[in-house]
């Protein structure tokens, strides 16, 4: 199955909630490609909103040539270089000059707060919490998965195992540090999705 | 049901199972929740560990607010 090939056929018919899953599972990556050009925190979100509209308006000329993510990626790199030539060049530098202002701050209207900083920091050792507690097979097969880029079929092969040993092992994974995070993060609950 | 979402967000249901998960979906804010904490734990897990923070929801206010729809013919590219 192609990644994303369904979610992305309801959102070119009109489904905006598959389009918002979508958003949510890209969101933080699509911001920290954008943070790369853009300097400003507050910018960074103007520009990733800008690109999840246009995307949704285009949705029909994504023929799945290439990943949908490959797709979002590109007109990132388009909105943020776009953002660039049309900010005058001492706008888009931060005058309070604070370190780190620079940094991935994706869903922050100014500057990093404490209270995310603190959060982000939380939510880091809440996972790792997690997985220092968590069978190896587990760990393995979420982190194979999420960081090194394998496919379920990939994992099962490497650990002579069934898809759906996979399934179940990285599903485990996930709530068990779902878990973890959820008092973590229950402060916020009303603004997620 | 959590390991439909777990299944959805990588791709890895038919497109029955989707329409019918993400029906659930619109119906209840729990699994809209673990949907988004599974993926704030890959990001997490990818060194992007920042909370939501209402961003995603502000973009789904702006698309409903502007009334923004899928266009023909518009190239995001372009």
């Amino acid at each position: 199955m192609q990644a994303d090939s369904e979610l992305v056929r309801l959102a070119q018919s009109g489904d905006q909630l598959a389009f918002e899953a979508l958003v949510v599972k890209y969101q933080r990556r699509i911001a920290r490609h954008v943070a790369r050009y853009v300097p400003l925190a507050s910018d960074v979100e103007d520009v990733v909103q800008e690109v999840f509209i246009r995307a949704f308006r285009g949705l029909h000329s994504f023929r799945g040539d290439s990943a949908f993510y490959t797709w979002l990626y590109r007109i990132a790199t388009n909105a943020a270089l776009t953002f660039l030539r049309r900010a005058p060049f001492e706008e888009q530098m931060d005058d309070s000059d604070e370190e780190g202002s620079n940094s991935f701050e994706p869903g922050v209207s100014d500057h990093e707060t404490p209270e995310r900083i603190l959060m982000a920091s939380q939510i880091a050792d809440a996972v790792r919490q997690g997985l220092a507690r968590m069978q190896p097979e587990l760990v393995d097969a979420l982190t194979l998965f999420e960081v090194e880029g394998k496919s379920y079929s990939d994992i099962a092969q490497m650990f002579d195992v069934p898809v759906g040993t996979v399934r179940s092992r990285i599903f485990r994974a996930r709530e068990a540090l779902a878990k973890r995070l959820q008092p973590v993060l229950a402060p916020q609950r009303d603004r997620r999705w | 049901m959590s390991q439909k979402i777990s299944l959805l967000l990588d791709s890895q249901l038919d497109a029955d199972d989707v329409a019918r998960v993400l029906n659930d979906l619109s119906a209840d804010d729990a699994l809209r929740d673990r949907f988004t904490i599974y993926a704030l734990v890959g990001d997490t897990l990818r060194g992007v560990n920042v909370p939501d923070d209402g961003f995603s929801t502000r973009i789904f206010a702006r698309l409903r607010r502007e009334g923004v729809k899928v266009e023909d013919g518009y190239n995001p590219l372009a």
